[in-house]
């Protein structure tokens, strides 16, 4: 969910690509983010679009944000997967009052809120509004002061002081502790407490492998109401105050993006991401081959692509 | 991942001698004596398969159960468990909230040890690595707690490994990147401690136990501190 703001770490995955290669001017650069699905995606164009356009590419990892900025100084050239609507003011600033950025049309569907192992859904915990029980909070206390606490996601996402805003305009702010930490973090935690029948309630999204690992159950609440939707600008320090959001995320979407001068310098490669049209089923696939399968990245995008040759090449036709 | 460092001098100090009092209200996993499922409560306790009762399981009593019985609850034993995660083999994974340090293996199992925490527990969630592992570590007690404890100022200079040292029969230091974090995990003396969250620190499993996952772990396994209790997690 991903959207990770922040974490300006520029990293070069030498581990992956090998150390010393050398980063050549006219090389592509797709940024990729720290989730799963992302990742695979960023390799998968890689491949596909070196083989299609013998065009080099290089996979750097970074947060959202900062592969934006890059996508408007061109540093970066390509984003495998930009959330909607988690970067509605980002988009809004990039895409459509700069004019630097680009989204693909295709869209993936996608999934966010607020999960439960099924010791918790046993418990009677099924609906967001139980987060709000005390009676039932306390069975997710796992410090002793009598409120429970809940994963929000990893502290670089912006999904992450959404759902800060939500607990706060929901209310359960007051009876559970909210908790940011990384996500494999967070997930070693759900295994743990799936292997010992804990209650635990978390931030969650889908596509995603947890739902392929364990018997995970979406919390029920309210349909997306835009007008209970106010999020201020994330760039206000005291956003998460000024914002309110009381019922569920609006549908998600994800989707590539590339900059504007990329569909200038090699407008055939802007056609090809434009027409790579990957499924929800593909990027839960994705995610479980790295996560719980531990394949490379790289390699798993050569499959991928080897296995995807025809429609890949239906892509790359003009 | 980010060290604050008190936690670190926190870790380091906190060697005893004694076990002291449970972190209050800290819930943890109790321990199934026979067949008895594993609940939440607010402390450690176990299933008393005679009075058919959960009792706390404090300092005292696991003092007097292992000495009934040369070993600790079941729930603390070395077994396999059903562990379904995306981490790979040889992942070590420490639920200092139950008291569980999960060693991962293929086709969804986990070795799973007992351990003893720290009465603070780690202080802090996150991902390290076994940099180096020991055996029968010498432990040298960090000079403050020399200055306070006539017993650890005897050691000063580094007690040498052995039954009677608090590092116990081995010890896997966890690294941050290159850089030592302070952290270990390791055996102990006092291995009626295991379930519990005593006053030493780090994370320690009795002698039997490290020994074995010493002689499993590979020097940089990656190793996943779980948050121990949310007020306790400040960030990684």
């Amino acid at each position: 969910m991903r959207d990770g703001a922040g974490c300006g770490v520029f990293v070069v995955l030498l581990s992956v690509l090998g150390a010393g290669t050398p980063v050549l001017a006219d090389d592509l650069k797709i940024a990729m983010p720290n989730w799963p699905s992302g990742q695979a995606t960023a390799f998968i164009l890689k491949v596909a679009i070196e083989k299609e356009f013998k065009q080099p590419a290089l996979v750097q990892e970074m947060g959202t944000l900062n592969a934006f900025a890059g996508l408007e100084k061109g540093s970066v050239d390509i984003h495998p997967e930009v959330w909607q609507p988690n970067l509605t003011d980002v988009i809004e600033k990039f895409v459509t009052e700069k004019g630097v950025v680009v989204l693909a049309k295709h869209t993936v569907p996608a999934w966010q809120g607020i999960c439960a192992t099924p010791a918790a859904a046993e418990k009677g915990i099924t609906d967001i509004t139980d987060l709000s029980d005390p009676d039932k909070t306390s069975l997710l206390d796992t410090d002793g002061d009598g409120k429970g606490e809940m994963w929000i996601g990893a502290p670089t996402w912006s999904s992450t002081g959404i759902e800060r805003v939500r607990a706060n305009s929901y209310g359960y702010a007051k009876t559970m502790t909210l908790v940011e930490a990384e996500e494999e973090v967070a997930m070693a935690g759900i295994d743990a407490a799936v292997a010992t029948g804990q209650p635990v309630v978390f931030a969650c999204y889908a596509p995603h492998f947890v739902f392929d690992l364990h018997k995970i159950v979406r919390l029920e609440e309210q349909p997306h109401d835009a007008a209970k939707w106010s999020l201020a600008s994330a760039t206000d320090p005291l956003w998460i105050k000024k914002s309110s959001a009381s019922t569920a995320w609006d549908t998600a979407t994800f989707r590539i993006a590339y900059s504007t001068a990329l569909a200038s310098k090699h407008p055939k490669i802007a056609a090809f991401l434009e027409k790579v049209d990957l499924t929800p089923e593909e990027a839960t696939a994705m995610s479980y081959a790295l996560e719980v399968e531990r394949q490379a990245p790289l390699g798993y995008a050569k499959a991928w692509v080897e296995r995807n040759a025809a429609r890949i090449d239906g892509w790359a036709k003009p | 991942m980010r060290v604050r460092s008190s936690s670190l001098a926190k870790c380091n100090r906190t060697f005893s001698w004694v076990s002291r009092r449970l972190r209050k209200g800290l819930p943890v996993a109790a321990a199934a004596l026979l067949l008895a499922p594993v609940i939440v409560l607010a402390q450690t306790q176990i299933y008393d398969a005679k009075t058919r009762t959960w009792v706390d399981y404090d300092s005292k009593k696991a003092r007097q159960y292992y000495a009934r019985n040369k070993q600790s609850p079941e729930a603390f034993r070395r077994q396999i468990v059903t562990f379904r995660t995306a981490e790979p083999p040889g992942t070590i994974i420490i639920d200092g909230n139950q008291h569980f340090l999960y060693f991962v293996q293929p086709g969804g199992q986990a070795i799973r040890y007992g351990i003893g925490v720290g009465r603070d527990g780690f202080g802090w969630a996150g991902i390290v690595r076994v940099g180096r592992t020991a055996e029968w570590p010498v432990w040298t007690p960090p000079a403050e707690m020399v200055a306070r404890d006539a017993n650890a100022a005897k050691w000063a200079a580094g007690m040498p490994g052995g039954p009677e040292n608090p590092l116990g029969a081995r010890a896997l230091y966890l690294y941050a990147g290159d850089q030592d974090t302070i952290y270990r995990i390791h055996g102990t003396a006092e291995p009626w401690t295991i379930g519990l969250d005593v006053s030493s620190g780090c994370i320690r499993l009795n002698n039997d136990d490290v020994t074995d996952l010493h002689s499993r772990v590979q020097i940089g396994a990656k190793v996943i501190v779980l948050m121990q209790g949310a007020a306790l997690y400040k960030g990684i």
